[in-house]
């Protein structure tokens, strides 16, 4: 189904990995359909081991589908690109660079001259409140510090497509919320798609324009539901009787899924 | 308080010795007092006999050491990076590595005579394993996600391998290069006791048949003295190089 202007188009896309003890393989990913819009945002929301990762690695190009294809803006993915850049849930700083040089990494792969990449990268720590920060190394600093760098670091290319890997998964409660908010902002002011892995219900439906939810055991599109939530998405928007509604029949149709895979776990 | 009983030890074991050499407990011709052996030290720093010996010591050891790092370095890295290389150089490798660098002694002596090049060679087959295995270690031990990132930032190959995989692989490969120079340095020695016409193992070994005990152990004292001093240079430069390598792990 290649939908006309789409930013990113997941056509019949499967994967399978070999797996010890099972000839056949593991089977991660069967045959998803996704088409996003230029400038929307989708969170994929799903538990653990429902082939959402797997999936965003399809989308960047760091691995290959088994079968089906993903274009972006038509072309089909063959590698990575900075043109869609990711953000990593353990953020994959190089830890022997400043910030200000994780940042600059990107632009001076591109050849930009070092006064010009000094600057634009300065500007873009200065956009996610880390103006100050930029001589600091990513040991020096705490997560959600970090994790706000490594979206800069992806931003400053001025991607037309951001891909979000659990980007919070290892934050507080507290700063997870701060930077829910953060990145609701940037969202609204950079003009990239952004396809955004969650495995929670309420940062999905606070920061998407579309969730898209996915079962596990093979990986597969459940459902799909539109926020019908006005942009930008403010605080107090969690509290709207629609977000809590919405929230609570997410997890009601989701419960036998997510207790499944915590038994499977355990 | 560590550091004074440090010190007290030391000072206190060089007095014991001292005594008993100066009261002829120990045969002074087989065990000369520590005064004797500074003496000796100055003596031969003195007439420049010690300063030749040393200088044809460490020529020998960083010409064989330089081999051993590239070599190492780049079989390392192939090995690391391309899995049937791997599957070929590996048992190889494990298979002579067991061998003690001294054992290759003889056969260095068959193969070029008596010389710089026997030196050379067995510095050159003491190195190259540590170095080769952390390198090796390095490359297998990269981060997936970080070379990633740097892919999807757009970077060229080129780049990719000065600003991410050198830097990412030198916390392992440093102190890999730190124990080859130290067992290159142990081999050079050993290879000049058999198999040179200079240098320090050559100078102890003279002096021996001389009789000259100060002058073995002054030697023994310079030996010790300058692989410490290698040893704490290449530290400093981990520490200033790799110093973000041991806060990250933390």
């Amino acid at each position: 189904m290649t939908t006309n202007g789409a930013a990113i188009a997941v056509e019949s896309v499967s994967k399978r990995f070999a797996a010890r003890g099972q000839p056949a393989g593991v089977v991660a990913l069967e045959n998803i359909d996704l088409s996003v819009e230029a400038k929307e945002f989708v969170a994929l929301l799903g538990p653990s081991g429902c082939g959402k990762s797997t999936l965003l690695n399809i989308i960047a190009g760091f691995i290959p589908p088994t079968s089906g294809r993903v274009l972006h803006r038509g072309a089909p993915v063959v590698r990575p690109s900075r043109d869609r850049t990711v953000v990593f849930q353990d953020y994959a700083l190089f830890p022997w660079m400043t910030l200000q040089q994780n940042v600059e990494f990107g632009l001076k792969a591109q050849g930009i001259p070092p006064l010009e990449r000094a600057t634009t990268a300065r500007d873009q720590l200065a956009r996610v409140d880390l103006a100050g920060f930029e001589d600091r190394y990513p040991h020096e600093i705490s997560g959600g510090m970090k994790q706000r760098a490594a979206i800069a670091r992806a931003l400053v290319l001025n991607p037309s497509v951001l891909l979000m890997d659990e980007p919070f998964g290892a934050l507080d409660a507290q700063t997870r919320v701060l930077l829910q908010e953060q990145v609701a902002r940037l969202s609204g002011e950079t003009g990239s798609t952004i396809v955004f892995v969650t495995h929670s219900i309420e940062e999905a439906i606070f920061l998407a324009d579309r969730v898209v939810v996915m079962s596990p055991r093979p990986g597969r599109i459940r459902l799909e539901l539109k926020v019908e939530l006005p942009r930008p998405r403010l605080p107090e928007m969690r509290k709207d009787a629609w977000f809590v509604s919405t929230g609570h029949e997410l997890w009601e149709s989701l419960k036998s899924d997510w207790q499944e895979t915590k038994e499977a776990r355990s | 308080m560590a550091r004074l009983r440090m010190f007290a030890g030391i000072g206190l074991f060089l007095a014991a010795w001292q005594l008993a050499a100066s009261l002829e407990w120990v045969n002074p011709l087989l065990m000369p007092a520590p005064s004797r052996i500074v003496a000796a030290l100055y003596d031969l720093a003195r007439d420049g006999s010690l300063w030749t010996h040393v200088g044809a010591s460490l020529q020998r050891v960083f010409g064989g050491f330089l081999l051993a790092a590239v070599c190492g370095v780049a079989l390392g890295m192939l090995t690391g990076w391309v899995r049937w290389i791997s599957d070929i150089v590996r048992p190889m490798i494990e298979a002579l590595r067991p061998i003690p660098p001294i054992a290759w002694t003889p056969l260095a002596i068959l193969w070029f005579g008596v010389g710089n090049a026997p030196s050379y060679f067995l510095v050159f087959i003491g190195a190259v394993f540590p170095i080769f295995i952390s390198t090796y270690t390095a490359v297998r031990n990269i981060d997936r996600a970080q070379i990633n990132a740097a892919l999807c930032l757009g970077a060229t190959p080129g780049l990719l391998v000065r600003d991410v995989l050198i830097p990412a692989s030198l916390p392992i490969v440093l102190p890999g290069l730190r124990i080859g120079l130290g067992v290159g340095w142990m081999c050079v020695v050993a290879a000049e006791l058999i198999a040179a016409q200079s240098g320090l193992g050559y100078m102890i070994q003279q002096n021996r048949l001389l009789l000259q005990t100060q002058n073995v152990l002054a030697g023994m004292l310079t030996i010790g003295l300058i692989g410490f001093l290698m040893s704490i240079a290449l530290e400093w430069a981990e520490r200033r190089w790799v110093g973000w390598a041991a806060a990250y792990r933390s």
